[in-house]
């Protein structure tokens, strides 16, 4: 019989995994005695601060809510997991804002000190650096919760705050051009699909408008400079829908927990979300860049182009390191 | 004695084709719900659709058949781009919104008559000449959706003689009517 190559090194990296599962508590009980810190502690002050570092304070701190049930350390442990547990239900039901998780926070890391017999008074940097990823981690969970509420948010033509903002859009790209009426061929011009850019929002609803007004508004002279080119008569694409298009792609990263890395690198607590904003510009700005640099025959090259980029940022944002700089990525204009 | 061609070499396609692959072409004005067509065909999520730019494509297994299935935007500037795929095209499926009943473009053409038009063009393609096509009467589970018969009679279907051809009222929300485009022809 022939067994290949491929099962034999399955099987060594199961048995691996099996006495590395058995020995992980001793392994962590030496380590506690030799250096008197916690596993949480050695993160805190062995990783640099980032995505490193609370990416490693996600493993230990994030708990599944099915694993607070069958769980079988011991009772102090399994306190700690409950607490904990109170901050992710906190943040899926998007209640971890900064003012109101402030509380439910610092109880929680009362009684990580208390559990783990942490001196804060000894243990200084302790405290604000659990904090910090403690607000990472959680407030990821948060984005991904108010993010969500804007996409199933449906646009609506009836909404006068929706309305206004599609407007805005209009004249923050276009303020030379006045809007000839409500439901117009103008549309087209930014990249619309017909006369009433209200059916193109679908399945990304409010939350692919406020992407393209922040780009628009907060970033005018290069997101005019994008649509300029998405108008180039070879090279061209529809502005907008590419623009919901890569809404999607921001949103399905978020979701996929790909936007961790760069989060906890870029801001130091909870990320908001202007800060999902900030990414989506610079998506929609390196794709711009990339989609010219491919020379494509025509806009039905679009499907290939687009998962071919897709998974540029993807192995990017991979890195433990990533940042995407939309400020440093403008500076080129 | 032409109206059969096209459905005499669906049949012999079906019952020869060793591979059993049909190609299927999803065409439509934008907005008509090709995509949510496409995605609900492959038991897909249906939440998260974007206007499509360009095309997608899919591989659906539906009672021992592999259906290729080509959703082409529906986009004015996309549909000079449309004739880039008739070639080979085995059932031709032509989206609707039924419930689409208020537009009209800048020109004053109401949306039928606009439906009208893309349909006469097409089926003067000759690359899609005995093409048989199946119209998707879609969005019926809106209240103001118009019914497939009342579609019909204004897209003039019954003068459609060179071809077999059905129309289908569908959910693509709720995938009523959806299911096997290409046995229904038959």
């Amino acid at each position: 019989m022939c067994v290949c190559p491929g099962m034999i090194i399955a099987l060594i990296a199961s048995a691996y995994d099996l006495i590395y599962w058995y020995l992980r508590p001793f392994i962590k009980w030496f380590l506690r005695k030799t250096t008197k810190l916690c596993e949480l502690q050695r993160i805190c002050y062995g990783d640099p601060h980032g995505a490193l570092r609370t990416s490693n304070v996600g493993r230990l701190t994030v708990v599944n809510p099915r694993d607070l049930q069958t769980s079988l350390s011991p009772a102090r442990q399994n306190e700690l997991k409950t607490v904990l547990g109170n901050l992710g239900v906190l943040a899926d039901s998007g209640r971890f804002t900064e003012d109101y998780a402030a509380r439910p926070l610092a109880f929680s890391i009362k009684r990580i000190l208390e559990v783990k017999q942490i001196n804060p008074d000894i243990h200084r940097e302790f405290v604000p650096s659990i904090n910090t990823c403690l607000l990472q981690i959680y407030g990821y969970k948060q984005l991904v919760y108010s993010v969500e509420q804007l996409r199933k948010t449906a646009y609506s033509a009836a909404n006068m705050a929706h309305e206004k903002k599609l407007m805005e859009l209009w004249d923050c790209l276009m303020p030379l051009t006045p809007l000839e009426s409500r439901i117009s061929k103008n549309w087209t011009e930014i990249g619309f699909q017909g006369d009433d850019p209200q059916t193109d929002f679908r399945g990304m609803g409010c939350l692919g408008l406020d992407n393209l007004l922040y780009f628009a508004s907060q970033h005018t002279q290069a997101a005019q400079h994008v649509l300029s080119h998405s108008r180039h008569p070879k090279y061209g694409y529809s502005f907008a829908i590419v623009g919901i298009n890569l809404t999607s792609m921001a949103y399905h990263f978020l979701v996929q927990g790909k936007l961790k890395f760069h989060l906890y690198n870029f801001v130091n607590g909870c990320p908001t979300v202007d800060d999902f904003h900030h990414i989506y510009c610079y998506f929609f700005f390196e794709f711009d860049k990339f989609w010219l640099s491919e020379k494509p025959q025509d806009i039905m090259e679009f499907s290939r182009i687009r998962a071919k980029f897709e998974e540029r940022m993807s192995s990017l944002l991979s890195r433990t390191g990533a940042v995407l700089n939309f400020n440093m990525a403008i500076e080129t204009l | 004695m032409r109206r059969h061609e096209g459905l005499l070499a669906l049949i012999r396609k079906l019952k020869t084709a060793p591979d059993r692959e049909l190609r299927i072409l999803l065409l439509g004005l934008d907005n008509a719900g090709k995509t949510t067509i496409l995605r609900k065909l492959a038991a897909e999520d249906i939440n998260h659709i974007t206007p499509t730019q360009g095309f997608n494509i899919k591989s659906v297994q539906s009672e021992g058949f592999r259906l290729n299935v080509w959703d082409i935007g529906g986009q004015r500037k996309i549909r000079p781009y449309w004739r880039n795929y008739f070639d080979n095209t085995d059932v031709l499926i032509y989206v609707i919104d039924s419930a689409d009943r208020k537009r009209f473009d800048e020109t004053g053409v109401s949306s039928q008559q606009l439906l009208l038009q893309e349909l006469v063009e097409l089926m003067n393609e000759d690359k899609l000449g005995a093409v048989p096509m199946m119209v998707f009467a879609n969005k019926q589970d809106l209240f103001n959706a118009a019914a497939a018969s009342e579609l019909a009679e204004g897209l003039n279907l019954h003068t459609i003689r060179d071809r077999p051809w059905q129309i289908q009222p569908c959910s693509a929300l709720s995938g009523e009517g959806l299911k096997q485009p290409h046995s229904r022809l038959l």
